[in-house]
């Protein structure tokens, strides 16, 4: 298979921020990566740097989207929303372990020509069931980063240029620092701090207004602020995302009102979505529109009864090493990183100090949508009524 | 991608090979190179009617097992992660299509020769073990083309020749290849079933370097590859085959044998190997390269210095007609006669194996055919029956 071979120092130091800052992969420790079948180089990369770290076992998954193809086309039906018992085992023994799993789509429009309905129906319930338990339960360090290869590229750049894309993703990912991770821990730091800070404001709700959006979205007083640098119940730092450059929280299902319009194109299921509208009443996705891909997204949400409703708002500013990038990567891991965004589905259970019970939207898609950008303006609701800006022209206003 | 004759191959490993059934589930082992064979097999097997297909790249996979073999600690060496135990359990009323064919042969030949040898996932060949008694699973092991495996063979990484190669010893140049591959089963049963006939005592292999005696159980017939499960799914477990085999008696083997081919074993090259038995133990292990990786499962795995397997082939094998040798054993081993020491095989049994037969965690087959390897039966009444001289089948 022409798999791309990127060896040497570079990918060597990446697998090892991964391992160190990301999953914080401890002594001891079983390891889980899952990864697409294309991403094998950066997956060889990350076992050594595991078995570096203390690792007693690194376990491997290989997704292979043409596997999956094959499910859609050919497949029955019970076979789109099948887990298999090894499968299930797999996600189960990760409990207590450290997982990576690995983003940058090998081919993103190797599913484009599928009925979009079974596109959007195809994921492993029972599977997705499990991690969602383990997550919540804090059992697990966890880590998403991307693995650059030919095809992303492309849709990237208009051409297969590899290179810079690793020159991006390296520049995102701060291995031009002298120590990476000490500047990763700098970084999430100053995150940190305007978590703090927005928290200290108690908001009752967030008001986004820009080009077709006008959008309300109720708070929680449980659910906090915070960035990607999680703790397990055990106490083990890690960074749920890799570059990461946001603040974000679990807003309240049940409170989002008006309409709200993306900014950037969104890979979903082996398409691209362009110029997603939402329209939302009483916190529920009543209306979706979109110039391209809306039917991927309305299956999406049709899925359960909390894929219709808000599961994360997210701030991020015009400082974002991705958003100086000035590169649309086709990527949510990326995109999301580059402006603010806001998700259907799942929500956030890192936002929770105590068990969140039904504050926690429960579903089983978590799709993140970007609506920021220059004249996007956020502000933060108060419970008397004023408003705080929040975000004006991609800059933080909250010192 | 849908390459006609890839298509055509993954048809033929599905509805010959593993001869998947409706409704049954398939899972394909994989590694991360034969990724194009995967895919091709999972969209046949869908196409035959499977439920769902797993495909597995994760099993042992030559980078992955290199990193464990230079990093990891000592216990992850024989450790079978609990999903992987699942996953195995799984295969039981189920279709297994396995690709085999090293993407980077020699890759792990720079590393400890003994940490090699004993890295063997354990539990999850016991449960390999337990299904191959049952008959619960109807399986196939297949080739899986690649650059770094042709380079292996050729000098130079041309894979369309391997391709070529591969087509050929599989019978696709045939015009409707699932009836060729009946009539050459069909063939070679009845080659099993003369020789089950003659109900021989011990084999006897005479050549250079080798004089050896092995006493085979009146309970073990000879056969070909092509089996049937409990629930009776008729299935070749490799494709290619040419081979009749049965699995000897373990506690009778005498002399010396010498290996007329080299083999790769988990990366590593194992050449001019020479075993010398005596009341069924191997007791002397030789080669010119690799007799470390030998060495290692006599010390470590249990009955791993017994033998468990003896299959003739014959001159007409498409695999020997190529003239090349694979460096892969699925293939080597259809060119000329082999020898397998470890695991016996549960299938020349009729109902459950033969108490005697070996059982090992490891079962790796060794070539000792050519040109001048003479093969007899030795009958009962101590006479001799000459099976194969000169690479031709002399009992028809």
């Amino acid at each position: 298979m022409a798999a791309p071979v990127v060896t040497g120092e570079r990918l060597e130091r990446y697998a090892e921020v991964v391992v160190r800052v990301g999953a914080n992969v401890q002594p001891g420790q079983e390891v889980f990566l899952y990864t697409n079948v294309e991403h094998a180089p950066l997956a060889r990369a990350l076992a050594r740097q595991a078995y570096r770290a203390g690792a007693s076992y690194v376990n491997v998954l290989h997704v292979d989207n043409h596997v999956r193809r094959a499910m859609i086309e050919l497949g029955p039906d019970e076979a789109l929303t099948y887990s298999p018992e090894w499968m299930k085992d797999f996600v189960r023994c990760a409990e207590g372990g450290a997982v990576i799993a690995t983003t940058g789509d090998p081919e993103p429009e190797l599913l484009a020509d599928l009925d979009g309905e079974r596109v959007g129906r195809a994921r492993t319930l029972e599977a997705n069931e499990i991690a969602r338990r383990i997550t919540s339960a804090k059992a697990v360090q966890w880590t998403v980063v991307a693995s650059p290869g030919p095809g992303w590229a492309k849709q990237v750049f208009g051409e297969p240029d590899v290179e810079r894309l690793w020159q991006q993703v390296a520049f995102c990912m701060r291995l031009d620092e002298d120590d990476p991770v000490g500047a990763w821990r700098q970084h999430l730091a100053r995150l940190d701090a305007r978590a703090a800070a927005l928290n200290e404001l108690r908001p009752d709700a967030l008001l986004y207004r820009g080009p077709g959006t006008d959008l309300t979205v109720g708070l929680l007083p449980a659910a906090r602020w915070v960035s990607v640098g999680f703790r397990t119940a055990g106490g083990t730092e890690y960074v749920a995302n890799m570059p990461s450059e946001e603040i974000f929280t679990s807003p309240d299902p049940l409170r989002a009102d008006g309409t709200v319009r993306s900014t950037l194109p969104l890979a979903l299921g082996g398409q691209i979505v362009v110029g997603l509208e939402l329209t939302l009443e009483g916190g529920r996705i009543v209306r979706v529109d979109a110039e391209r891909g809306a039917d991927v997204v309305r299956s999406e949400v049709a899925t359960d009864d909390g894929a219709s409703r808000l599961g994360e708002l997210s701030l991020v500013t015009g400082d974002s090493r991705v958003g100086r990038s000035g590169t649309l990567f086709y990527d949510t891991l990326f995109d999301e990183n580059a402006t603010c965004h806001i998700a259907y589905g799942f929500g956030v259970p890192d936002a929770f100090d105590e068990d969140p019970g039904d504050d926690l939207n429960v579903s089983n898609v978590h799709t993140d949508f970007m609506v920021g950008g220059p004249e996007l303006e956020v502000d933060a609701l108060l419970s008397d009524e004023s408003t705080v800006p929040l975000i004006r022209n991609e800059e933080w206003q909250l010192t | 991608m849908t390459d006609e004759r890839l298509e055509r191959y993954a048809e033929i490993a599905v509805r010959v090979g593993a001869n998947v059934q409706p409704g049954q589930e398939a899972f394909v082992n994989s590694l991360v190179e034969h990724a194009p064979v995967a895919r091709a097999l999972t969209r046949q097997a869908y196409r035959a009617g499977a439920a769902y297909v797993s495909v597995v790249y994760s099993d042992v996979h030559p980078h992955m097992h290199r990193a464990m073999l230079e990093l990891a600690p000592d216990e992850a060496l024989t450790y079978t992660p609990p999903w992987l135990k699942t996953l195995g359990e799984s295969f039981d009323g189920q279709a297994l299509l396995s690709t085999l064919g090293d993407p980077e042969p020699g890759l792990s030949a720079a590393l400890d020769d003994e940490r090699v040898g004993r890295a063997v996932m354990r539990d999850y060949m016991e449960i390999r073990h337990r299904q191959h008694n049952a008959h619960s699973v109807n399986w196939c092991g297949i080739g899986a083309p690649t650059a770094g495996w042709a380079q292996s063979i050729y000098g130079e990484p041309d894979v369309e020749r391997l391709w070529n190669e591969i087509a050929f010893c599989m019978r696709l140049d045939e015009e409707d290849p699932v009836d060729a591959w009946r009539r050459h089963l069909d063939r070679l049963d009845a080659r099993g079933e003369a020789l089950t006939g003659l109900r021989p005592d011990a084999l006897r292999y005479r050549g250079p370097g080798t004089d050896l005696t092995v006493g085979l159980l009146a309970t073990a017939r000879w056969r070909s590859a092509r089996f049937r499960t409990a629930g009776g799914v008729e299935y070749v477990a490799n494709m290619p085959t040419e081979e009749i085999f049965t699995t000897p008696d373990p506690r009778r083997a005498e002399g010396t044998i010498r290996s007329s081919m080299p083999l790769v074993h988990k990366g590593q090259l194992i050449r001019g190997l020479e075993l010398t038995l005596r009341d069924g133990r191997i007791v002397g292990v030789d080669a010119e390269q690799g007799a470390d990786v030998v060495r290692g499962h006599m010390e470590t795995v249990e009955n791993a210095d017994r033998f468990g397997e003896l299959a003739l082939v014959t001159g007409e094998s498409r695999v020997g007609q190529t003239g090349t040798t694979f460096f892969n054993t699925l293939f080597d081993e259809n060119a000329t006669c082999h020898i397998a020491y470890g695991a016996g095989l549960p299938y020349p049994f009729e109902g459950e194996p033969d108490p005697a037969m070996n059982v090992a965690n490891v079962h790796v087959d060794f070539m000792v055919g050519g040109p001048d390897l003479e093969v007899d039966a030795l009958l009962a009444d101590g006479s001799a029956v000459p099976l194969i001289r000169n690479e031709s089948w002399q009992l028809d």
